[in-house]
């Protein structure tokens, strides 16, 4: 150091040293500027010292220095939950950056770090931009007349009465929706007429006129929780999102008993085999997509399925390329590869074992002889079919001890569940019983099976005759699920009678390699070739053979059946319920964490129960008025071997059918105001003229005195009155049928050219007019102006992520973490859960006048993980109303309840804890949390309410006490919540499980802490999976591991699925059912099949060329659902605007080159968008991304002169019947667990170049 | 007219000139730059941007001994009308030549490079034709004065005015009395000074010619105050204005 003091450094000077630097002419300038300077210089003349003069750090200082750094996150449904650190500086919120601090993963793989996609990272522009919501806003004209109505009223709620009963006025606000208009109001008049016209509605209609829509709790829990329960108090309907979003993979209810339990993405590294089957990972699942390319280092082979060259297939060793919605094809021949390499040619023991065990595959199904001497399968034979009486015993399936050659039922099955007798035995422990897999025996007779196909192009139902062996069981002709598998599949073993390839070169028999070649063009030596490799990997590895799965194969009408035939890989290879291995289903931010304080905090069923919510499905597919066009009836889709418990029958039958029956709800429930009819009902039952409210409902539906809504869906009556939206936007979304929500719902403009069709349904009475503007008012709370925000009536002014508090999980990682408000909610806005907080105050201030305390008749259906899922033995779709049965409420018809609203309390129960939370606790799937203590602490943390309805009960009136409760009630964040419901549940399996969560009894995930850092949550019986000792969560390794059943008749994972419906719909196995027709069911264009074949050029206009291509909606790079898509960074990172991705032949026939405007039309409505052309393509298909709104750069359309629609104005609402079957088992109603999926990929359209001038 | 041209006009820009410069620098520090284009193409830029320097540097040198400069003191060291011109003319018409080119292959550049052109704004356009026009006015004059033999001696005339200014006694009936070619050249080069303020031609105060005399390294001690900033504004809390409404 001494060269470097200054000292030193003079010394030198003076000793005249130097170095020397670039030469002698940089010397002598060095030389010259020392001179004529007093600087203090280094000896070498390299460096100088001086002071000060550092102002011009200050800015580059001052960038990184900050009023203050928040956790926070994005409620978006990305799936990502990543969290992030938001930047303030002088009080502004600046930029957002990824946080690092996720709980390790352990030693030994990668890290969840870093979490963050370009989206996330571009969100804090919202917050002041031009797009944002800064105070309430009203309809113009329906604020003028409510004033003048209020003025001369005198009352808010006559004022709004007055207006929505008079046909004039209703028109004129309803018909200004969307077209501008929005006025500034004061949040007291924004509430005040929100709340008026729920008063009236309930007043007039009754609450189950009332609907509320907000989806995916988990990426908001509070602001979730709030909006649900103020709905709920009141009576009101809550719509569902997974199955309208059509992210529910049905097959999951149907194969496992569970709405989804899926692995964390930590999991893909633990597989040493990945198949991404229509799920575009690195797009999709950006923040996660790191964990599947570091698996690919570790050596595990990566194999893509998808039509277009996706951005995940870059990263693949291999790609399958699939036609469009063909999945189904390639999945059943490579089962058949499995089936006959590994269970015919050659036995493994690691797969057979965990087949006899985990699955239905031993299990019997009884045989019906048709006609023609072949049988037909039926139902699971069950031990009252044996003469068995024990409890349930029409529950409990039987299977063949292979020792003894004798039927025994094994423990686990639905049998076993409920009741007294059963407690202990609802296990999968087979003691020394050695299930017999097949009924191939001394006893067996070889017969022909008769096994409905599905692979004509036009999708209409073949039979082909195959050969099973069958046995005498208790006086029934029975076999086995697994010989019914491998006829199925066309795996013939000697012996066996009927039709069978002749190998895996049979093109000509379903469901060979060949076959398949033919329908997905995927080369038959590849998908043999994958098969092998993946069953062999299983074989080798204990099951991490792993597929993720996704929308691109969930989305279509026929996903679950695709689904099942994907999963039936995985099933018979052991691999479900591994670690590394199963199914991986990512599509929707589904995993509330902490499940059971949200949802029964969401429900308010601390202070009421049962709630009344609705699968969304069924619900928009009714009221928006898309039935009336639809000319389908169920026979085009039935199997040909039906026993016609589907025949003839309209869509809007099957709904009024499965709502009736019990299966599904439906709402408004009766043409009559349900508080009318609870007095009635009290008054009959307390004058005993009937025993109870059900009854009495029964009597009236039987005797005609009151109808089903549904039944007469279009009358005035039975309209849904109120809507109120948050956290959601329907009409620039997830709405498909777009364009019959705007006129039908709405009553407003629209691009809609669609005709009644020429039949409608049997039993529900449609109507010569289609009844136009059915919503009184239409409320919407968001932070921007989206297409929703712009069609409301009233918009309240949203806090953003940034500015609340609040709680996200997600399936993705195993961690809760918190959104913290890094400013107050800016101008006039304000966090969802003061604005249910002030609208739940007037409400009750507005009801001590208009409704004071009311009964509520409520109607709900048989529920899943409930005793009323034993309901309905044998799956026969007995229908009352047909007099197959008699109505019994409850039993053969839905639940009848009569619960008390005081209205004018709702604003005090809405923010405290109500009695029944430690009276009755909570229960999720049909496991009961005692929160005694709980609401103890809760109260001790919050304090209680010192007057009012709430008086004494703990406190929950801000947001952060509201995240506080919802960690306090679940077992994945409460250790001894979780402890406790695994000791309920070694009651009922008498396995031992406590261990999972034991030693976390002391542990309790609190708001601070997840504010802190992202906290792993607690292995709960909630879930399926363990993360007990720092394990990476993957499902159904509790069952796998414990012995615990799956939630299903049998008890075990479904390949058979026995259900009167299912069987009509030839559905009873996995099979290949091609896309929807949607020519030959619903009059559209036809999409030419072959896809070198010509299309339709020149059809329609002169001169107007135009295709006819199938329209999908795959998810945006540039946008997560339609957030982003507007977002200028996005924006210009993209090519924004609304957009149309086509081949380049497509493009061709047409003339269209890229960036010419093209639009893509059909009955249900226009899109209007600039072409995409691209290699990336194939031939026949177009994308148009999901969600493209109409609020960016989207012009006039061509074809109707008004402006293009958004991504989902093209599609339009398909039903499946057999998503609504319930009161079965796992085929039961639970809200998001089943229901009829909103799928939308079956569409087609037509296609043309637009040729006038482009004007907005 | 005259009085316009050459008593008010120079002192106008003398005014916008010094009063924009350090408006310039007051406010927009962050904005005195080049806005540098070598990022997007470098190979035209490394030939272009020497010749049109060195190029001008001289041309300045030029200006400053034949304004600054009176005749008299030349013919006092003897060096002759005659000698005097041969040397400005030939090493004029180098520079003016250079820089001419140099300025042209910079627009070229400009135009012709994708990223470059991008870059380019509305100001930059007009400080080119402003540049350009100068330039050419300037050789314009040279060549004028070598094929027309009336034209004046701008050493009689433009000189001695240009001298008056910076005295606040402007000769204008000196300058009136130059040939139509200098006022144009004058009245350009002046409109050149005008705008220079507000364009990318600020640079040319800031060139960091002390890189030359400068040890590579330098080491700044903090300054006695410790580099805390000013409470800024921000956002003011939601408005009381509105919500009173």
């Amino acid at each position: 150091m001494t060269e470097t003091t200054r000292e030193g450094r003079a010394r030198s000077r003076r000793r005249g040293a130097s170095s020397g630097t670039d030469g002698p002419a940089s010397e002598a300038l060095l030389a010259l500027g020392d001179f004529f300077t007093r600087w203090d210089e280094s000896a070498d003349r390299r460096a100088v010292y001086r002071e000060g003069g550092r102002r011009g750090d200050v800015f580059y200082r001052d960038r990184w220095s900050h009023d203050k750094v928040v956790r926070s996150t994005h409620g978006v449904n990305c799936t990502g939950s990543c969290s992030w650190k938001v930047y303030v500086k002088d009080g502004i919120i600046t930029w957002e950056a990824q946080q690092t601090d996720y709980p390790s993963t352990g030693p030994d793989r990668p890290e969840y770090e870093p979490r963050g996609c370009p989206r996330g990272a571009a969100f804090s522009w919202y917050t002041y931009s031009p797009t944002r919501v800064r105070y309430p806003y009203g309809r113009g004209v329906l604020i003028e007349m409510y004033r003048e109505a209020k003025q001369r009223l005198g009352d808010p709620v006559l004022a709004f009465a007055e207006i929505a009963a008079d046909p004039e006025k209703r028109r004129r606000y309803q018909s200004a929706r969307g077209k501008g208009g929005l006025v500034r109001i004061s949040w007291d008049e924004a509430i005040e007429i929100a709340a008026a016209a729920h008063v009236n509605t309930i007043k007039t209609y009754g609450p189950d006129r009332c609907a509320g829509f907000s989806p995916i709790p988990a990426m908001s829990m509070v602001s979730h929780c709030i909006g649900t329960r103020f709905i709920q108090l009141i009576g009101g309907v809550m719509t569902s999102f997974y199955d309208w979003y059509a992210d529910l993979p049905v097959a999951s209810p149907q194969v496992f008993g569970d709405q989804t339990d899926v692995p964390e993405s930590g999991d893909w590294w633990d597989a040493s085999y990945l198949m991404m089957w229509g799920s575009n990972v690195p797009v999709t699942r950006t923040p996660d997509a790191h964990w599947m390319a570091e698996a690919r280092y570790r050596g595990t082979k990566v194999v893509t399925v998808s039509p277009d060259y996706a951005d995940n297939t870059k990263f693949a060793d291999e790609w399958m390329p699939a036609q469009a919605g063909t999945d189904a094809a390639l999945a059943m021949a490579m089962g058949h590869v499995m089936l006959k390499e590994f269970y015919i040619d050659r036995q493994v023991p690691f797969f057979t074992d965990y087949v006899s065990k985990y699955t239905d595959l031993p299990m019997l199904v009884t045989l019906k002889q048709s006609d023609d001497g072949a049988y037909v399968p039926e139902t699971f034979l069950t031990e009252s079919d044996l003469g068995g009486s024990s409890e349930n015993a029409e529950w409990k399936t039987v299977l063949i001890d292979s020792r003894t050659g004798e039927p025994v039922v094994p423990n686990g099955s639905m049998g076993f569940r409920y009741g007294d007798a059963g407690e202990g035995r609802w296990n999968l422990d087979l003691g020394d019983v050695e299930p017999a897999l097949s009924a191939i025996g001394p006893d067996a007779q070889p017969a022909e099976v008769l096994m409905p196909a599905f692979d004509a192009p036009d999708g209409s139902g073949s039979v082909i005759r195959r050969g099973i062996p069958v046995r005498q069981v208790g006086g029934r002709t029975v076999t086995t699920v697994l010989d019914l598998l491998l006829a199925q599949y066309g795996v013939g073993r000697d012996g066996l009678p009927g039709e069978w390839p002749t190998g895996y070169d049979d093109a000509s028999s379903p469901y060979t390699p060949a076959w398949q070649e033919e329908i997905t063009s995927v080369p038959a030596a590849q998908c043999i070739r994958i098969a092998r490799e993946m069953a062999r990997n299983s074989e080798e590895s204990g099951g991490r053979s792993m597929i993720i799965l996704g929308a691109g194969v969930c989305q279509w009408f026929h996903g679950d059946v695709t689904y099942r035939a994907i999963l039936t890989l995985l099933m018979i290879t052991g691999a479900m319920g591994r670690n590394g291995g199963g199914w991986a289903h990512y599509v929707g931010q589904e995993k509330c964490r902490p499940i059971t304080g949200w949802i029964s905090l969401a429900n308010a069923l601390d202070w009421t129960r049962p709630p009344r919510t609705m699968t969304g499905t069924s619900y928009w597919y009714m009221h928006t008025g898309q039935w009336r066009s639809d000319g389908s009836r169920q026979d085009a889709l039935t199997s040909p071997l039906a026993e016609g418990h589907l025949e003839g029958l309209h869509t809007a039958d099957v709904i009024a059918k499965s709502a009736r029956m019990g299966w599904m709800p439906f709402y408004p429930q009766f043409d009559r105001n349900p508080l009318d009819l609870a007095d009635e009902a009290t008054a009959a039952t307390a004058d005993g003229s009937a025993p109870d409210a059900g009854a009495w409902i029964a009597d009236r539906l039987q005797d005609g005195s009151l109808n089903a809504a549904i039944d007469d869906v279009d009358a005035p009556e039975n309209w849904p009155r109120t809507l109120v939206l948050w956290r959601s936007n329907l009409f620039g979304s997830s709405a498909k049928g777009n364009e019959y929500f705007l006129q039908n719902l709405l009553g407003t403009q629209s691009n809609l050219d669609a005709a009644d069709s020429a039949e409608g349904p049997r039993t529900v009475r449609r109507r010569d007019e289609t009844p136009q503007g059915k919503l009184d008012l239409l409320v919407s709370a968001d932070f921007r102006m989206t297409s929703t925000t712009l069609l409301s009536d009233i918009v309240f002014p949203a806090a953003t992520w940034y500015e609340k508090y609040d709680l996200s999980s997600t399936d993705m990682h195993p961690y809760v973490h918190a959104f913290t408000p890094a400013i107050d909610p800016p101008w006039e806005a304000r966090s969802d859960f003061d604005t249910f907080t002030a609208l739940a105050r007037k409400l009750s201030e507005l009801a001590a006048t208009h409704l004071g305390t009311r009964k509520d008749l409520v109607t709900v259906p048989l529920q899943h993980d409930t005793p009323g899922e034993i309901a309905q033995p044998g799956g026969r779709a007995l229908d009352w109303r047909e007099g197959q049965t008699d109505p019994v409420a409850g039993k053969t018809m839905p639940v009848v309840a009569v619960v008390e609203r005081d209205y004018t309390t709702i604003a005090d129960k809405l923010v405290t804890v109500g009695p029944k939370a430690e009276q009755l606790g909570f229960t999720v799937k049909n496991i009961t949390y005692d929160l005694e203590e709980a609401v103890a602490s809760i109260a001790a943390k919050h304090g209680v309410m010192s007057s009012g309805a709430g008086e004494g009960r703990p406190a929950i009136d801000t947001d952060a006490r509201m995240a506080e409760a919802i960690l306090t009630f679940s077992g994945t964040t409460n250790g001894r919540l979780a402890v406790q419901g695994f000791r309920d549940l070694e009651r009922r399996t008498g396995r031992h499980l406590v261990d999972l969560a034991e030693g976390a009894e002391e542990k309790q995930i609190t708001f601070s802490m997840t504010q802190d850092s992202p906290q792993p949550v607690i292995t709960s019986p909630e879930w399926s999976g363990s993360e007990t000792g720092g394990r990476r969560y993957a499902p159904f390794t509790v069952n796998i591991e414990r012995l615990k059943p799956f939630h299903t008749l049998t008890g075990r994972m479904h390949f058979y699925l026995d259900h009167a419906w299912m069987r009509d719909y030839g559905e009873q196995l996995p099979t290949y059912r091609p896309p929807l027709d949607m020519h030959r069911l619903f009059g559209d264009v036809e999409v030419p099949r072959d896809s070198r074949g010509e299309n339709g050029r020149g059809e329609g206009e002169p001169g107007a060329l135009q295709i006819a291509v199938r329209y999908l909606t795959p998810h945006n790079k540039w946008s997560i659902h339609s957030e982003y898509q507007d977002n200028l960074l996005m924006l210009s990172l993209s090519r924004g605007g609304p957009t149309v991705w086509m081949s380049v032949q497509d493009a061709e026939k047409i003339d269209v080159v890229d960036n010419d405007w093209v639009e893509c039309d059909n009955a249900n409505g226009v899109y209007v968008g600039r072409a995409i052309v691209s290699h990336r393509m194939p031939e026949g298909v177009v994308f148009v991304h999901h969600a493209q709104e109409r609020t960016i750069d989207v012009p006039k359309s061509q074809k109707t002169g008004r402006r293009g629609g958004i991504h989902n104005s093209v599609t339009r609402l398909l039903v499946k019947p057999t998503h609504m079957i319930g009161g079965y088992a796992q085929l039961s109603y639970t809200f998001n667990y089943l229901g009829p999926t909103g799928n939308q990929r079956d569409i087609v359209c037509t296609v043309r170049k637009r040729t006038a001038p482009v004007t907005y | 007219m005259n009085v316009v041209l050459w008593g008010v006009y120079p002192y106008l820009v003398l005014v916008v000139f010094f009063g924009g410069l350090i408006w310039r620098y007051r406010y927009d520090q962050f904005g005195w730059t080049t806005r540098s284009s070598q990022l997007y193409e470098s190979k035209l830029l490394r030939i272009a941007s020497p010749l049109f320097h060195f190029g001008i540097l001289v041309v300045v040198v030029g200006h400053f001994i034949g304004l600054v400069i009176p005749e008299s003191w030349t013919d006092a060291i003897g060096v002759s009308e005659h000698m005097y011109h041969v040397m400005a003319l030939s090493l004029g018409a180098v520079a003016g030549i250079a820089t001419l080119a140099g300025v042209a292959l910079l627009i070229y550049r400009r135009r012709k490079t994708g990223p470059v052109f991008m870059a380019t704004t509305k100001n930059d356009k007009l400080m080119y034709v402003v540049l350009v026009a100068a330039i050419v006015a300037g050789l314009a004059t040279t060549v004028v004065s070598v094929f027309d033999p009336n034209v004046t001696n701008y050493r009689e005339t433009v000189s001695p005015w240009f001298r008056s200014l910076w005295v606040l006694q402007p000769d204008v009936d000196a300058m009136a009395a130059a040939s139509t070619s200098f006022h144009v050249h004058v009245v350009v080069g002046l409109a050149l000074f005008a705008i220079w303020p507000f364009t990318r031609l600020v640079h040319a105060f800031t060139a960091p010619l002390h890189y030359l005399f400068r040890p590579y390294i330098v080491y700044r001690s903090r300054d006695d105050v410790p580099g805390t900033r000013a409470a800024r504004p921000g956002w003011d809390p939601v408005g009381t204005r509105d919500r009173d409404r």
